[in-house]
């Protein structure tokens, strides 16, 4: 990489000198009076090629600072793009991507036949790098495909296929991923991107097949590498899919549990273990979903799916029990979010909020919130927020090293970095705002109709009880027997087992291994 | 001591026996109820607890305890003492310590007395021992001892700073040292102290002075240097 940019600068170096030199032709002999802005010009070319010297040599500041201050001069009117585009280069090296992402747009905007395309190349780097999708896309719609270098064909394949698996079109993203060839760096993402679009077209068994494959190139990866967890994941989501419960239930159980993803592992198995009519291990499954490791987590549906499964076993008490918790924890929540929309408008006051539980998420939870905590927590899960907070985090990076730097902080391109960070800055909390608004809409909405599905069960479970009343005055109930009515001890310890009287004393080594031990209650 | 410590060796081997002469049948469990891996969850702020049983934070604690000194030749071995803490956090607890040691000669000096007739009584002996405490609660854990009795634990390192008061003379003393808490309720538990203390004391050995013929020593004869002392400390603790 080095090499090449140190090339570009060489032959650069010629460029204007070229050009001054056929300019010098052609204007000196017309007019004397043109003498002294011609030695102006000679100066700033002099200038010009001392900073490519700079930027050869390896002072990147230096020739930064040179080509920024010349890249606005009328004089180099002609050499612009090609300052811009090797100022561009020069951020890089520097870090300052933003910056550096504008001076590859401005080169673009100048349709310069050399250089234009090279910035597109260097912009769709620049965004890559920054996750930043306006950018890309801008550096994308303003190419030809067959005229991109092969060696970013791969990204571009990638970054095009999010966009098609965004706008719905599966057959084209799923095409689109599968381009991208197995050396490259996007070749993970992509077949998950795959897989994830074959779903998304109702094509279960191909996706099973996709995950397969990804599964297979990560064997020897270690037991938590991310792209073999989200494969197995995406494996476990496409054989429910299909409707294949108990290889679904099989393959929630292999993500390992110190991911992210192994929460919504277990939470989804749960659903998988309820329809292959496997009860007693679903409610094991919440002994550790509701346990007070996930106080800070949104789930209102699954202790819904909970009193379900205490309703197909007849367990009216506990069912009572997960309703009213139901109630209990997420009527406020839902009050609240409906507040919080009500008296809120500007996005800014939405970042405000999540931006104030995202740092609680560091430090100590505490108040202040006017969301409940859980609610900004699982906003900020969300993926389009969590990639544009990304996005601001890298923008804060560029603010910083930039501050960092007292003497190029002072200097003009310091100033037009640091005006180009915050302008982009409060853009991207303003879109963060609006993202922020549309996913608590969303939650609303969803609370709406999960209190609308409460009241069917809870419907439901009425009918039960006075049924279980009729059958208990005719004599025909079960009785209160339970399962390990008669095992001891002995018989977890014998089957490996570690067994402790529960005292609702969570420890961690122990989430994931609690076990429900009731049994059914119906006839 | 000895033959306590063995009946407890046969009493604990007595439990294991009994167990595997409960040999049940085996059962078959789905495999997939079972932990497929031994890795934890990710947590944004990971604690191996919640909910837990004993809290200690902003807690007093008293402690009434019996302290036997391991490595002391001469002196009577037993103390009985009182401890006042205060636990600033789960992690740190501060407490002062005072300890009135027993009167008389340990049953090693009562048999050097009747093989020599040397009267060890002659030489000073330790009063009173007080201490400022620091207990660093390293690890809270569980123990399961019956098909339905869990104790709470707590290892914790314990750093003091304080005196011994001998008959005659103070001194200044430190020491350090491990102990365990087994929380047989929410409030009380069984405290074990192993301390090593430091600190100067009189060298209880003076020649031509310690048989009941020789003249009587003043206190101010016996030498004086730097002795190490192993204390092992047992007794219950009231939370509150």
């Amino acid at each position: 990489m080095r090499k090449i940019l140190l090339l570009l600068i060489a032959s650069s170096m010629m460029v204007p000198a070229g050009t001054f030199a056929q300019r010098k032709k052609s204007f000196s002999p017309k007019k004397a009076s043109a003498s002294s802005s011609s030695s102006r010009e000679s100066t700033l070319r002099n200038q010009l090629s001392n900073a490519l010297r700079q930027a050869q040599g390896g002072q990147y500041e230096a020739a930064a600072n040179a080509l920024f201050s010349l890249s606005r001069r009328p004089e180099l009117a002609d050499e612009r793009a090609q300052i811009k585009y090797i100022l561009g280069t020069m951020l890089i090296e520097l870090k300052l991507y933003q910056t550096a992402a504008f001076q590859f747009v401005d080169v673009i905007r100048m349709k310069n036949p050399k250089y234009s395309k090279l910035a597109i190349e260097k912009l769709s780097i620049v965004a890559d790098t920054l996750g930043d999708d306006t950018i890309l896309n801008y550096a994308i719609s303003r190419v030809d495909l067959n005229d991109f270098p092969s060696n970013l064909k791969d990204m571009i394949h990638f970054r095009l296929g999010e966009i098609s698996l965004r706008n719905r079109d599966f057959t084209k993203a799923s095409d689109l991923f599968s381009r991208v060839g197995s050396g490259s760096s996007y070749y993970y993402q992509a077949l998950f991107n795959k897989g994830l679009a074959e779903m998304e077209g109702s094509q279960p068994a191909v996706a099973v097949g996709t995950f397969n494959k990804m599964l297979d190139a990560r064997r020897r990866a270690p037991v938590t590498d991310t792209n073999k967890v989200a494969a197995q994941l995406g494996l476990a989501r496409a054989l429910y899919q299909k409707q294949d419960w108990e290889g679904s239930i099989e393959a929630y159980a292999q993500v390992p549990r110190d991911t992210v993803l192994w929460h919504d592992a277990v939470f989804e198995q749960s659903w998988a273990m309820l329809r292959a009519a496997r009860f007693r291990s679903a409610l094991s499954n919440f002994q550790t979903l509701h346990s007070a490791y996930y106080e800070d987590f949104y789930m209102p549906e699954s202790l819904l799916l909970r009193s379900i499964v205490y309703l197909y076993i007849c367990k009216y008490d506990e069912m009572e029990k997960v309703l009213s918790l139901f109630e209990k924890t997420y009527g406020p929540v839902r009050s609240k979010i409906g507040d919080f929309l009500k008296s809120t408008s500007d996005a800014a006051s939405f970042y405000a909020e999540v931006e104030k539980a995202n740092s609680m998420k560091i430090s100590e939870k505490g108040s202040g919130l006017r969301l409940p905590y859980i609610v900004s927590r699982n906003v900020l899960d969300q993926g389009d927020v969590k990639r544009s907070m990304n996005y601001l985090e890298k923008l804060n990076q560029e603010k910083r090293r930039v501050e960092a730097n007292s003497a190029f902080r002072a200097s003009p391109l310091g100033q037009y970095a640091l005006k180009i960070i915050a302008n982009r800055g409060r853009n991207t909390k303003f879109a963060i705002g609006d993202m922020v608004k549309a996913h608590l809409l969303n939650m609303r909405v969803e609370l709406r109709d999960l209190y609308e599905q409460a009241g069917f069960i809870r419907y439901e479970m009425i009918t039960g009880r006075k049924e279980s009343i009729k059958k208990k005055i005719a004599g025909k109930d079960l009785g209160a027997e339970q399962i390990d009515e008669n095992i001891d001890r002995q018989f977890y310890i014998q089957n490996g087992y570690e067994y402790y009287p529960f005292k609702g004393e969570y420890w961690l080594d122990e989430v994931g291994n609690y076990h429900y031990l009731g049994k059914q209650s119906c006839e | 001591m000895m033959n306590g410590f063995k009946a407890v060796v046969i009493f604990v081997l007595a439990m294991l026996l009994q167990k595997a002469a409960f040999a049940a049948e085996v059962v078959e469990l789905p495999p997939e109820e079972l932990a497929q891996e031994s890795v934890l969850p990710v947590f944004d702020r990971p604690v191996s607890v919640r909910n837990r049983t004993i809290v200690t934070n902003k807690k007093f604690e008293v402690d009434g305890f019996y302290s036997y000194a391991m490595t002391e030749p001469i002196a009577n071995v037993s103390k009985l003492g009182i401890g006042i803490y205060y636990n600033t956090s789960e992690s740190h607890a501060w407490g002062l310590l005072v300890g009135k040691h027993s009167t008389g000669l340990s049953s090693y000096a009562e048999q050097l007395d009747k093989q020599f007739n040397l009267d060890f009584a002659r030489a000073p002996y330790p009063d009173l021992t007080t201490m400022l405490d620091y207990n660093l609660k390293a690890f809270y854990g569980k123990m399961s001892i019956s098909k339905s009795i869990v104790f709470n634990t707590l290892l914790f390192g314990s750093a003091s700073a304080g005196m011994v008061k001998y008959i005659h003379k103070s001194y200044p003393a430190v020491a350090v040292g491990m102990g365990q808490k087994f929380y047989f309720t929410k409030d009380w538990a069984v405290r074990f102290d192993l301390r090593l203390y430091a600190h100067q004391a009189p060298v209880p050995f003076l020649a031509s002075r310690m048989k009941t013929t020789d003249p009587t020593p003043e206190y101010s004869e016996f030498e004086e240097r730097l002795t190490f002392t192993t204390n092992l400390d047992v007794g219950l603790s009231y939370l509150f």
